[in-house]
């Protein structure tokens, strides 16, 4: 069942266009990613999507039902963990969760039991008490989750998630994550920098560029379409790096570069070449000692997307 | 409207107000000043200016007529009636006017500042319940305080001038007028003239330089009263607060028409 469907979406700020003719679908339970470089319209695309933003033109549902028209149901249903802590630092952690989960209208009885559980969750449980003023980044970044997921959202919109967190908190939010999605069935939509972080998490990904969809599907499908070609380290004799690198250079189409005394990286060479390449190693004479593809990665697609995206609004030279 | 979400707001907005030194200085300092020391130091300024009692009686001469005819000769006791019904009554009304003003300033342009308005823009609450619930969190305390504060003021005055008086001489019609009517009202205008300010402006301290104009109309009848021009009886008194209320509701109607979601997240 389809979580959220943006259909040619345009949303303007005055006379920027924030988003131009966005169209795709988040399905209920997957994680989905927003990639996209500062004023991509990412963070536009959330609070469209959570009725915060009426767009130009376009339909926007999410579970079927229209942010604009019906925005407190939709936003009964959603969550979003702000990309820096927007808590009230006078409040205690435990007043906080309090708050919102009556602001978001959790039965009276299920308060005490949920805000208890999270505040233990997230590790703040000893510091219910004090007031979120002096609580470090993380912690905040803790206690904003929490605060995002104490109604048990269907759907929770996560904006650079792990900024400021140290690894171990970072790894927490990462199994949080991958619990609501695959535990639970919750529909994870994270607009992230991190693309590694994406890569990990996501289901799929959609990459946008200036307001635009410039690429949508899993990572995986996405690296290659981008990167059709492999990059292969090829370990030698080391007294044998000149032969090796005369012979693959010999090779139609493919570079190489040295990586160190012994080991070489040969690039641009198609999936199906690589059993050839180590045949005519081996058939030189080269010792091989170790042969490695390396799978081109999101950063790669992301990088090759957003560069292709700035030779289009340029423009020819 | 969702009763409970709009509690929700109005108790977490009334606990952040309550933790700010910051807000809660004037909160306090204005109406112990206005509501208990100001009728005290009042009621003894005769006795404790022993000799000054001619210097008060050549002020109370220079009252405009209307005013000194309502109260007939000078006296300890006239001075404590035109004191107290006359010249400290509408200085009142600045207090429910200050603390609407102040709780709204931080409602709407303070909680802006500090980043929090955003996860309330989030929440299933509606545009309308959100407007009322910061509208209720600054108008009921601003209430009553002033309520409270007026009872305070009563039993101040009537203790500390019943040697002279000898009964229980207030609150007046016109003061009970004033509480019960013109302080809600006032409120009103307070916070109605700081939620269209801070609808405009970014930050607290612009909202609450450009949100106190309002308390020009307060300020212009504290000194029409204080120098006789504007003489308050009960219907004048009902009249005045009844303008008040219209002028409030115009503003807060204004208000309601730009408070959407879709406008406030344009400021964030």
């Amino acid at each position: 069942m389809t979580a959220i469907s943006l259909d040619h979406v345009v949303h303007r700020y005055g006379d920027t266009v924030a988003l131009r003719d966005l169209s795709l679908t988040v399905v209920e339970g997957e994680v989905f990613s927003l990639l996209g470089h500062n004023g991509a319209g990412k963070t536009t695309t959330v609070r469209i999507v959570n009725g915060l933003l009426a767009p130009a033109s376009g339909s926007v549902r999410v579970f079927g039902q229209s942010p604009l028209t019906d925005g407190a149901a939709v936003r009964r249903r959603t969550a979003v963990l702000t990309e820096s802590p927007t808590l009230d630092e006078r409040l205690t952690a435990r007043e906080t969760l309090r708050a919102f989960a009556e602001m978001y209208d959790v039965r009276s009885a299920d308060i005490g039991p949920r805000v208890e559980s999270l505040l233990e969750e997230f590790g703040i449980a000893d510091r219910g008490k004090d007031r979120v003023g002096g609580f470090s980044r993380g912690m905040k970044q803790r206690l904003s989750l929490a605060r995002a997921l104490v109604h048990d959202p269907d759907l929770l919109f996560l904006d650079e998630p792990t900024a400021g967190l140290d690894p171990s908190a970072t790894q927490q939010l990462h199994q949080t994550v991958r619990e609501m999605a695959r535990g639970r069935g919750r529909t994870v939509v994270l607009c992230t920098h991190n693309l590694i972080e994406a890569q990990a998490l996501s289901d799929r990904v959609a990459v946008l560029g200036g307001g635009e969809l410039l690429a949508l599907g899993t990572p995986a499908e996405l690296a290659k379409r981008m990167s059709p070609r492999l990059e292969v380290s090829v370990e030698i004799d080391p007294t044998r790096h000149a032969d090796a690198v005369t012979l693959v250079t010999s090779l139609d189409g493919l570079t190489v570069a040295a990586e160190r005394a012994g080991v070489i990286r040969v690039g641009g060479i198609a999936r199906d070449r690589v059993p050839d390449l180590a045949s005519r190693i081996v058939g030189a004479g080269i010792p091989l000692f170790r042969l490695e593809p390396h799978e081109p990665s999101l950063t790669d697609a992301y990088f090759a997307l957003q560069h292709g995206n700035q030779q289009k609004t340029r423009g020819p030279a | 409207m969702n009763r409970r979400i709009i509690a929700a707001i109005v108790r977490k907005d009334l606990r952040v107000v309550r933790r700010s030194r910051a807000l809660m200085t004037p909160l306090i300092v204005l109406p112990v000043l206005l509501m208990i020391v100001f009728p005290t130091v009042f009621t003894f300024l005769p006795r404790m200016m022993g000799g000054a009692r001619e210097a008060f009686a050549e002020m109370f001469r220079n009252l405009p007529d209307p005013v000194r005819r309502s109260f007939g000769e000078f006296t300890e006791a006239t001075w404590i009636r035109v004191v107290h019904t006359q010249m400290l009554a509408p200085l009142m009304l600045l207090v429910p006017f200050m603390v609407a003003n102040v709780i709204a300033a931080d409602g709407f342009a303070g909680e802006r500042e500090r980043k929090t308005l955003e996860p309330l823009l989030y929440t299933p609450a509606t545009d309308a319940e959100l407007f009322v619930a910061k509208l209720l969190a600054a108008w009921i305390p601003a209430v009553m305080i002033a309520f409270g504060g007026a009872f305070i003021y009563a039993v101040i005055v009537n203790v500390t001038a019943w040697p002279v008086m000898q009964r229980v001489f207030f609150p007046d019609a016109t003061w009970v007028v004033m509480i019960l009517w013109m302080a809600p009202a006032f409120a009103a205008l307070g916070l109605a003239g700081m939620l269209l300010v801070s609808l405009r402006v970014r930050g607290m301290q612009e909202a609450t330089q450009l949100g106190g104009l309002f308390v020009l109309p307060v300020i212009a009848l504290v000194v029409g009263e204080v120098r006789g021009a504007i003489l308050l009886g009960p219907w004048k008194a009902i009249a005045t607060g009844l303008l008040v209320w219209i002028i409030a509701g115009v503003l807060l109607l204004f208000g309601i028409r730009r408070f959407r979601r879709t406008t406030l997240v344009g400021k964030l």
